[in-house]
C-alpha cells in the first residue's frame, strides 16, 4: 500500500509538468510488456541491484553501515576484467569465468574487510570510512583505465571488449537477461539461509540486535565486524563481476554509477529482508526500464522515476511507523474496553 | 476535619500499551503526615506517583490540590503547587557542587555563588544534615547525594516530598537517619509519601497506609489500625514471611569451587581501582552472598569472574585450574553461569525471540547444528519444556523478550544460566524489581542449584536475602572485601557497619 501512495504523489507531481500523470505511468508499465527484450532487462537491470543491496542489508544486520558498496562493485568489476583479459584464450571460457568469479570473492572481500577491521581495531566510523574508500575505488579504476587495462587502440578509458568465450551465458535468447540473474537470486535465497538459520548468521545479528548481551555470551565481535565486511564486500564485487561478464563485456569508466546508493534504497524498501530484497530489486529494474521508455515517448525527464523510487521509499519508512502507533492505540482501546465490562 | 485533604487523587486510570498501570485509583494525602505507598514490585505505586508529578498523563480522573482540580502537564507544574519527587536514580549533575544543584534553574544573570553556599548551608545545618556545599557531587556518598536531593526539594519550599524506594541504596544506618528526618518533617507541617515494598518501613515510618496490587488500591487504613501479617495479606493476597536460613556445616568438608587470589581490575582510563586484591573461597555447595551498597565494585567483580575484563593482577581457579586467562566463551563452556543485574543489556536481546536468547550462549555447540544449519525444532523443543518449567508467562518459544515482564524475563535468563553453569553461577542482583511470586521462585532455584553441589555467588543490597540464603557472607566496600563471615555471626547492625566502610580496626 505504500508502494502505491509513494507512486500516487509521484505521479501528483507530474501534473505540475502539465502532463496527465495516468497515461504516463501507463506508458511506464505498459511498455515493459511490449517486447520480450523490455522485459527481460527488467531482470538485467535488477541483477547487480540485488548484490549491492544484499551487501548494505548484510552488514545492517550487525549494526554496520556499509557505504562502500560502490567501490567494492567497481572491485569486483576491475578483478573480473583483468582476470577475463589475461586468461581469455588461454584456457576453456567456463574455467575463466570460474577463476574470476572465486577472485572477484577474494579482491572484494578483502576491500570490504579492510573497513571491518578498522572498525574492530580502531572503533573507526565504519559509514565514513567504507564511504570513502568508494572514491579510492574510483579513482583506483580511471587509472587502471588509462594505463593497465586501457584498449589496445588508446582512444578512450575502456577496456578492449572481452572475447565471447567469457561472457556469461544468456538465458533467454534474444534478450540480454544472462546467468548473472540466476546467481543473483541464489545469492538472496543463500544470504537468507546464512542469516537466519546458521549458528554464524545468528551470532551476526546477535552482535546487532545486542552487542552486550553478545559479549557477555562470549561472542567475539570484532571477528564478526570483519566477517561481516568481508562478505559484504565480496557480494557487492560479485555485482561488478556479473555486470561486466554479463551485460557490458568490458569495462568503461563511470559505468552503472548508482548502483551503490540504489542498493541502499532497496535494502532499506526490503527491510533487510534477503528475499524481499529479490523483488525490491525487481521494482526498482522495472521502474528504471520503463522510466527511461517513458522519457523517450513522452518527453517527460526520465527523472522522475528517481522521484517515485525516493518518495515510494519515504512512504514504505512511514508505514511501519504508522502502523506500530496504530497497534499502541488499538492495544489502549482494547484495554479500556475490558476494563469497563 | 473538614478541610479538604492537600492532594487528593480522584479515580486516576493509567494504561500502557497491554498493561493496566493504574485502574481506578482514589487516594489522599494529608500535611504534618507520612503516607506508606506500599505495594510490590509492578503493584503500580511508582506509576501513580509519576501521575502525580506531571511525569505521565492520566487516560481518567482527577488531580485536586486544597479542593481545587488542577491540571498538572509537566513537573514544572508539580514543583509549582510544592510537590516535588525523589526518583530512585537521582537527577544530580555529577560534577557540579551541592550547591550549583540545589540552585540549577533558579538563578539567572550574575550572582555570587557564595552567597548561595551560605543558604544552603543553613538550611542543611537546620535540618540536621551534614553536608558541605561546595563539595562536588561526583565524590560523594550515595547516602549524603540523597541528602542533597532532598535539599533541592526543601529549598523549593516543598509542601509535599514523594519519595521513590529512598532506601534501596542506604546502609540500615542511613536508613534510621533518613526515617527521622522524614519524621521531622512532617512534624514541620509538611507531607510525605514514601514509596516502598518493604514491610518493616512501612511500619516504622507511616502514619497512614495506602496498599495497592496490580494496578487497584486494596487497603486504605492508619497504621494503628494494622500490623505486618495483614499488610502482607493485603499486598500479596497471602502471609509472607522473611526466608529463614537453614544452617548447613557440609559444605566446609567439600572441595574449593570457586577460588579468588588477589584479585584486581585497574580502570586504565580514570586510573582508579575498581576491585582491589579480592580473596575468596566458595566451596562446592555454598553460597556465599557479597552484601554492600550498590556501587561498590560490585558489577567489576562479576567482570572479572565473568571474563568479560581482564584482570589487572590476581589470579581465578576454577576447581583448583587457573583460569584466569581463559576468555568469556572459554569460561561459559567450562561451566560458569552468571546471571547479571542488568538484565536488558546484558542478559537478553530484547529484540530476539525466546528460542534465540536461549541459544545466546551455545551457538559454539555442535549439539544444536544438524547439517551446518541449526537445529530449530530441537531448539524449540528445549525452550518450550524450559517455558513449562519455569511457569514463563509467555506465549510460546516464539515470543519476543521484550514482550515478557521483568519478573519473566529473569526467569528465562534462569532457566539458561541454571543448566549452562554446571560448576559456578554467579547472580548479581537476582531479585531487583520483581514481584514476590517471581522472587520466591529465583530463591527456589538457587537453593536448588545449591544442593546440586554447585559453588554460588550471590551478590544482593537486600539484606533480608542476604541473611536469608548465604552460608557465609562478605561484604564488599569500594572495591574491596572487608571481611567474610559465617551467617550467623553476622546482624543487620554489624553489616550495616561494614557497608558503611567501618571494619573492626577503624570502630
Amino acid at each position: 500500500m505504500a508502494v502505491l501512495a509513494g507512486l500516487t504523489v509521484s505521479g501528483l507531481l507530474l501534473l505540475f509538468l502539465g502532463e496527465n500523470p495516468l497515461a504516463a505511468m501507463g506508458t511506464l508499465f505498459g511498455s515493459l510488456f511490449r517486447d520480450s527484450y523490455t522485459f527481460a532487462d527488467v531482470f538485467v537491470k535488477a541483477t547487480p541491484l540485488m548484490f549491492t543491496a544484499l551487501a548494505f542489508a548484510f552488514t545492517f544486520q550487525a549494526n554496520l553501515f556499509n557505504i562502500g558498496a560502490q567501490g567494492q562493485f567497481y572491485i569486483g568489476a576491475m578483478t573480473a576484467v583483468g582476470c577475463s583479459l589475461l586468461l581469455q584464450g588461454k584456457m576453456p571460457g567456463l574455467l575463466v569465468l570460474v577463476i574470476s568469479a572465486v577472485l572477484t570473492i577474494l579482491f572484494g572481500g578483502l576491500w570490504g574487510g579492510l573497513v571491518g577491521w578498522l572498525k574492530a581495531r580502531f572503533n573507526a566510523n565504519e559509514f565514513l570510512v567504507s564511504m570513502m574508500s568508494t572514491y579510492v575505488a574510483l579513482n583506483l579504476m580511471n587509472y587502471l583505465l588509462r594505463t593497465f587495462l586501457m584498449e589496445a587502440k588508446g582512444e578512450y578509458p575502456q577496456t578492449d571488449a572481452l572475447d565471447s568465450a567469457v561472457w556469461l551465458q544468456t538465458i533467454i535468447p534474444g534478450t540480454r537477461l544472462h546467468t548473472g540473474f540466476i546467481l543473483a537470486v541464489l545469492s538472496c535465497i543463500g544470504i537468507w539461509v546464512l542469516l537466519y538459520k546458521t549458528p554464524l548468521g545468528f551470532r551476526i545479528r546477535a552482535v546487532g540486535q545486542g552487542k552486550d548481551a553478545a559479549e557477555m555470551a562470549g561472542i567475539n565481535y570484532k571477528t564478526l565486524y570483519v566477517v561481516a565486511f568481508f562478505v559484504s564486500g565480496a557480494l557487492a564485487a560479485f555485482g561488478g563481476f556479473t555486470e561486466v561478464n554479463g551485460v557490458q563485456h568490458m569495462l568503461v569508466q563511470g559505468f552503472n554509477p548508482d548502483v551503490g546508493v540504489a542498493g541502499i534504497g532497496i535494502a532499506i524498501l526490503a527491510n533487510g529482508n534477503p528475499i524481499g530484497i529479490i523483488f525490491a530489486a525487481i521494482l526498482f529494474g522495472a521502474l528504471k526500464v520503463g522510466g527511461t521508455i517513458m522519457g523517450q515517448l513522452s518527453g517527460i525527464p526520465s527523472s522522475i522515476t528517481e522521484l517515485m523510487l525516493g518518495s515510494v521509499m519515504v512512504f514504505v519508512i512511514l508505514a511501519y511507523y504508522v502502523r506500530e502507533k496504530l497497534e499502541d492505540r488499538r492495544e489502549k482501546t482494547r484495554l479500556k474496553k475490558a476494563v469497563s465490562v | 476535619m473538614s478541610a479538604p485533604p492537600f492532594v487528593e487523587l480522584r479515580h486516576i486510570s493509567k494504561y500502557f500499551a497491554k498493561v493496566i498501570a493504574n485502574q481506578d485509583v482514589s487516594l489522599q494525602i494529608r500535611k504534618g503526615e507520612v503516607l506508606a505507598l506500599l505495594g510490590e514490585n509492578g503493584a503500580g505505586k511508582s506509576t501513580i506517583m509519576k501521575v502525580l508529578y506531571g511525569l505521565y498523563k492520566a487516560e481518567e480522573g482527577q488531580i485536586l490540590i486544597d479542593g481545587e482540580e488542577k491540571v498538572i502537564h509537566t513537573p514544572k507544574d508539580a514543583m509549582k503547587l510544592g510537590i516535588a519527587m525523589i526518583q530512585q536514580h537521582f537527577a544530580l549533575v555529577q560534577a557540579h557542587t551541592v550547591t550549583e544543584n540545589i540552585i540549577l534553574g533558579l538563578v539567572h544573570g550574575r550572582f555570587d555563588i557564595t552567597h548561595y553556599d551560605k543558604i544552603v548551608a543553613e538550611l542543611a545545618a537546620s535540618h540536621g544534615f551534614d553536608v558541605d556545599p561546595t563539595a562536588v557531587v561526583s565524590e560523594l556518598p550515595v547516602g549524603v547525594q540523597q541528602k542533597v536531593e532532598i535539599l533541592k526539594a526543601l529549598y523549593q519550599n516543598a509542601q509535599l516530598l514523594i519519595m521513590d524506594e529512598p532506601t534501596a541504596v542506604l546502609t540500615p544506618q542511613e536508613s534510621d537517619v533518613l526515617m527521622n528526618f522524614v519524621h521531622q518533617n512532617t512534624r514541620a507541617g509538611k507531607a510525605v509519601v514514601f514509596i516502598t515494598h518493604k514491610l518493616r518501613e512501612v511500619m516504622e515510618v507511616a502514619d497512614h497506609i495506602v496498599v495497592m496490587r496490580a494496578g487497584k488500591v486494596v487497603g486504605d487504613l492508619r497504621k494503628e489500625e494494622t500490623n505486618e501479617i495483614e499488610l502482607s495479606k493485603l499486598m500479596v493476597g497471602r502471609e509472607i514471611h522473611d526466608r529463614t536460613y537453614v544452617e548447613d556445616a557440609v559444605f566446609e568438608s567439600q572441595p574449593v569451587g570457586l577460588a579468588l587470589q588477589n584479585v584486581s581490575i585497574r580502570d586504565p582510563k580514570e586510573n582508579i581501582f575498581r576491585i582491589k586484591n579480592i580473596s575468596f573461597q566458595v566451596h562446592k555447595g555454598e553460597i556465599l552472598g557479597i552484601a554492600g551498597v550498590s556501587g561498590n565494585g560490585q558489577s567489576s567483580l562479576c567482570d572479572a569472574i565473568s571474563g568479560y575484563r581482564r584482570l589487572t593482577e590476581g589470579k581465578i581457579l576454577l576447581n583448583g585450574q587457573d583460569i584466569t586467562e581463559q576468555t568469556a566463551r572459554e569460561r561459559i563452556e567450562r561451566g560458569i553461569g552468571y546471571v547479571p543485574s542488568d538484565r536488558q543489556r546484558f542478559g537478553l536481546i530484547l529484540s530476539m525471540k525466546l528460542t534465540e536468547n536461549m541459544f545466546l550462549k551455545s551457538s559454539f555447540e555442535d549439539t544444536w547444528v544438524k547439517h551446518a544449519l541449526i537445529d530449530r525444532k530441537r531448539l524449540d523443543a528445549y525452550t518450550a519444556e524450559k517455558i513449562r518449567a519455569y511457569a514463563v508467562k509467555a506465549t510460546g518459544p516464539d515470543a519476543v523478550a521484550r514482550s515478557l515482564s521483568g519478573g519473566n524475563q529473569q526467569k528465562v535468563i534462569l532457566a539458561r544460566e541454571v543448566d549452562r553453569g554446571s560448576e559456578v553461577i554467579i547472580f548479581d542482583q537476582p531479585t531487583r524489581g520483581l514481584d514476590l511470586g517471581a522472587i520466591e521462585h529465583v530463591h527456589r532455584t538457587i537453593l536448588d542449584e545449591k544442593k546440586k553441589g554447585k559453588a554460588i555467588v550471590m551478590i544482593s543490597t537486600e539484606l533480608s536475602e542476604i541473611f536469608g540464603l548465604s552460608d557465609r557472607i562478605a561484604v564488599i566496600y569500594k572495591g574491596e572485601i572487608l571481611g567474610i563471615y559465617r551467617n550467623h555471626d553476622l546482624d543487620t547492625h554489624k553489616i550495616g557497619l561494614l557497608m558503611a566502610g567501618y571494619t573492626a580496626e577503624t570502630r
